[in-house]
């Protein structure tokens, strides 16, 4: 019996949507949900933090997007591995946790040399991470090379701190005024805190990503 | 008497079909309440009244005053119940999200045949003109019959689409709707003056003058891509939106219109559309070429068929340019979309495209061959044919290998990168890009070898030398295209981004001398008979499985542009906070695109059904005068010189003269 030429039609239809269903079935299956809101609680070790960090740094500030941890070559987005001694140097004038902080807040404002401005600030859509959950990235970026100096009280100036690098400002204008030379180098006259980062860092050999 | 019953059972059928439309709307209707869940609370708790007090008083009995106190609470409750904004209804069953984006892409899928069948039945229609063979006129007239029950069902779609965003997404479409109002107005008048210039030229065929039929024609194409540019807008806006505030206050609504992405869909979307378009019209032709019962219908649908399968392959050939336009426009907008896109969650998607894109140059490849057939010079060619197949296969299969495009995060840093952060992604994706042209290439050959087929003797000078020449043009672009391709591999990314430019300028100037030489070659050449209908049957079935590809396509790229924006409605301002946020498996999705791609291949059948009924009593009593005129007012003796434009030429070259197209 010859089938009808409607019904050959069909099928052959049905078959070929099938088979691209068939594919679509062969590939990898992800489902992608939405971010959920991370709790914090107040009393949080900065170990904690870290590991809140890490997780933030992994899935919903999607930063793996973009950049890698030890990798190296003619890359597209900086290497993260061993941030945290380079952000005490990137910029002069800059503290680590200063340095750490604007390229979370304000991405744009210091391009790091040899790459294209491209970061969206974390704390506004579409990654939108709240200030606290920054702050444990922070933290987290911070024992790449180094070890995790912040605690859930560390303001930025983004979110009601002072700029860390004012304060030393000050110090270092005193000292200035004492040895009549002016803003030398400030990085090196920075906080305690980078530079003792900074040390750690160089012990740690950089390397724990 | 056998004639009538399927007919019959149809409208039988489509009655029912229609009831069960009903109902199922009906009880949609009573089903979407607010005990749904993911609906917002619209009732306050049920309040239940504390009935202690009044029993004994009344000489009730306890449940007597109970259901009293209820119904008093009741009416409490009824007549202070707050007014709260709905922000989503729920679809029982299937979800909102599947319902909206189900008739969403139907609507698109009319909306891009409505769109596309006007821009060639216009260029047919110009052939005509020019030519005055009344053939083409009569063919542009059977194109058009096509659309305007396809009209109807477009507007009736964009209708529901309108309606189930209001019911089910009301706080969202709210908010674009304030972004939007401007363009509302200039929509509806276009919308009304596509409606008068599509049913003008429609019914006036023939009727009015050909210079103004034609300007009718052209100015429905004009106003029909206007409404597509305003509708773009809107759908574009959400995926990378612009003039709006960081909370999604309206700055501008030029700069939510011209969004990064708007021109690159514009664009995209005519030459996809054209595409498209042209596929189902060749699948109409298939059909009716399959269920012919004379041999002149068969010539007829064979020469359509044709036609069609060639506008969709004009399309295709700049689609992966187009393509990689708008990609580049969406890292522009947001490098973190474009790496999603690329590198994260819909990777997988490409290949999945890999294959769709592949299965559409070996079917257009197979139709090429098989349509050598009808050709009688062609048997000598019939040798390129295996080594042609072994490269669009293997073409294929590079591009569909996960390895040879960016499948993982890791993969953009295992490449290598540059520091050009919009154009790099190009760089990485050097033996994609080579299968590209290689295969636009191979295709260019098969339908060189296909025009050739019809020519017995050149009678240019220096046939022997032009011949040679365009063997090595041809060669020497594949060398070039594969050259860099391989060294692509041995250099920085930003070197390998310049690559892509020599590659596609050397296939397109190949193509374009090659053809120029090649209208110099056939120029008074002797051609044989194109006997339009002396084709394999199977060609028709590739000529389908091209359109359901097509569509298929369609569907999947118009789940990639919404589900791009992940868990927004607007990318980066509004947040899509429905149980529906999430994205769905590329498993899930791909059932949904096929279900949608089944379900309009149903209505497509219908409108086909339809427009062969118009023609078909006239269609009886013209058979005869038709063939008439096929056979002597046409006079289509052997073949004289074939025409440059490829089209026209194998058309003007026909032996057996399609008969015209039934005219209500
Ligand atoms: C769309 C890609 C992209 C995403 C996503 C992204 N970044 Fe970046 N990031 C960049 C680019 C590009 C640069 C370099 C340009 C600049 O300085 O703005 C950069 C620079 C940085 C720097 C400075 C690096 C240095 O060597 O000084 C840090 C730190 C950083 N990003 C952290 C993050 C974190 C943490 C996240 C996740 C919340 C993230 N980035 C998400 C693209 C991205
Ligand atoms: C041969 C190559 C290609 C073909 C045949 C093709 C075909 C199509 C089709 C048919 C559509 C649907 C258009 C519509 O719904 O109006 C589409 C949309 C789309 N394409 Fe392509 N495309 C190609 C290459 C590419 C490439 C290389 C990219 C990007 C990397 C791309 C990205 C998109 C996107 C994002 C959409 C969604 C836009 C929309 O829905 O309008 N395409 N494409």
């Amino acid at each position: 019996m010859k089938i009808p030429i409607t019904l050959q039609i069909a099928l052959l239809a049905v078959g070929m949507t099938g088979f691209y269903t068939l594919v679509g079935q062969a590939v990898p299956q992800k489902e992608v949900h939405p971010p959920e809101v991370i709790e914090v609680a107040a009393n949080v070790t900065t170990a904690e933090l870290v590991e809140i960090g890490r997780t933030v740094f992994e899935g919903k500030g999607i930063c793996q997007t973009c950049h890698t941890i030890g990798k190296s070559g003619a890359l597209r987005f900086p290497d993260l591995q061993g941030i945290a001694e380079r952000a005490a140097r990137q910029r002069p004038g800059y503290t680590q946790l200063d340095y750490l902080a604007e390229s979370l807040y304000e991405p744009d404002a210091f391009i790091v040399p040899g790459f294209v401005a491209g970061m969206q600030p974390a704390n506004r859509p579409p990654i939108g991470l709240s200030d606290v959950e920054i702050l444990a990235v922070i933290a987290y970026l911070q024992t790449l090379g180094g070890a995790a100096t912040v605690t859930v009280d560390t303001k930025f100036v983004y979110t009601g701190g002072a700029r860390e690098q004012d304060a030393a400002e000050a110090a270092t204008e005193a000292v200035a005024d004492a040895a009549g030379s002016e803003d030398e180098e400030p990085s090196d006259l920075a906080s305690g805190e980078a530079a003792e980062a900074e040390a750690a860092g160089d012990r740690a050999g950089g390397d724990d990503g | 008497m056998s004639q009538k019953r399927p007919g019959v059972l149809l409208i039988g059928l489509g009655v029912l079909a229609f009831l069960a439309v009903i109902v199922g709307a009906w009880r949609l209707a009573v089903t979407i309440d607010d005990t749904m869940a993911f609906r917002a609370p619209t009732r306050s708790a049920p309040a239940v009244a504390e009935t202690e007090s009044g029993a004994a008083d009344q000489g009730w009995t306890p449940r007597e005053q109970a259901l009293a106190d209820e119904a008093a609470a009741q009416a409490e409750a009824d007549r202070t119940k707050p007014y709260v904004e709905a922000e989503y209804r729920a679809v029982p069953r299937i979800g909102s999200r599947v319902a909206i984006w189900v008739v969403a892409q139907l609507h698109l899928l009319f909306a891009a045949f409505v769109l596309a069948v006007p821009m060639f039945a216009v260029v047919v229609e110009a052939i005509g003109l020019k030519t005055g063979d009344k053939r083409y006129d009569d063919l542009a007239y059977e194109f058009t019959k096509l659309l305007s029950v396809s009209f109807s069902l477009t507007a009736t779609l964009g209708a529901g689409l309108t309606f189930m965003l209001i019911a089910l997404y009301p706080k969202f479409t709210n908010y674009l709707m304030s972004v939007f109002s401007p363009t509302f107005l200039p929509y509806v008048l276009l919308f009304f003056a596509e409606a008068a210039f599509l049913y003008t030229y429609y019914y006036g065929w023939g009727k009015f003058g050909p210079k103004l039929h034609l300007f009718l024609g052209i100015m429905l194409n004009v106003v029909g891509t206007g409404i597509m540019f305003i509708a773009n807008a809107w759908l574009t806006f959400m995926s990378t939106p612009s003039g709006v505030s960081e909370n999604g206050a309206l700055i501008s609504t030029w700069d939510a219109v011209s969004n990064y992405t708007w021109m690159p869909i514009n664009i995209h979307r005519i030459i996809a559309n054209l595409a498209f378009g042209g596929s189902i019209a060749a699948a109409y032709a298939a059909y009716k070429f399959l269920s012919a019962k004379t041999q002149a219908e068969r010539a007829h649908y064979d020469w359509m068929g044709y036609i069609g399968n060639f506008v969709a392959m004009c399309g295709l050939l700049p689609l992966p340019f187009a393509g990689y336009w708008l990609a580049k426009e969406i890292y522009a907008f947001s490098q973190t979309m474009g790496l999603t896109m690329m590198g994260g969650a819909f990777s997988w998607l490409f290949i999945i495209q890999a294959v769709l894109i592949g299965n559409l140059f070996l079917f257009a490849n197979w139709y090429l061959w098989l349509a050598m057939g009808r050709i009688e010079g062609a048997a000598r060619f019939k040798g390129y044919i295996w080594p042609l197949l072994v490269i669009v296969i293997a073409c294929f299969a590079v591009w569909a290998t996960p390895r040879s495009i960016i499948a993982s995060t890791e993969e953009i840093q295992a490449m290598g990168g540059s520091s050009h952060p919009i154009l790099g992604f190009l760089g990485v994706m050097s033996a994609k890009n080579t299968a590209v042209n290689i295969i636009i290439l191979a295709t260019f050959v098969s339908f060189l070898l296909y025009r050739r087929s019809n020519i017995i003797k050149t009678t240019a000078r220096g046939a022997g030398i032009v011949k040679i020449l365009q063997g090595l043009l041809i060669l020497a672009s594949a060398a070039i295209v594969i050259g860099y391709g391989i060294r692509g591999y041995f250099v920085d990314a930003a070197t390998r981004i310049g690559f892509s430019v020599p590659q596609v300028s050397s296939v397109l100037f190949c193509m374009l001398f090659v053809t120029m030489l090649d209208a110099y070659l056939t120029r008074g050449a002797q051609a044989t008979k194109t006997q339009w209908g002396r084709i394999r049957p199977i060609s028709q079935y590739v000529l389908i499985l091209l359109a359901v590809t097509f569509t298929w396509m369609m569907g999947l790229m118009g789940y990639l542009r919404s589900g791009l924006r992940l868990h927004w409605h607007v990318y980066g301002v509004i947040r899509d906070t429905s149980p529906d946020a999430f994205t769905p498996t590329l498993g899930y999705a791909t059932k949904v695109v096929s279900s949608t791609v089944l379900i309009f291949f149903l209505m497509i059948g219908f409108v086909f059904w339809l427009a062969g009924l118009s023609g078909k009593k006239v269609g009886a009593e013209e058979e005869e005068q038709a063939d008439a005129v096929a056979n002597s007012t046409l006079g289509f003796g052997p073949a004289g010189a074939p025409a440059t434009a490829s089209a026209s030429n194998t058309a003007t070259a026909s032996a057996a003269s399609p008969p015209p197209g039934n005219r209500p």
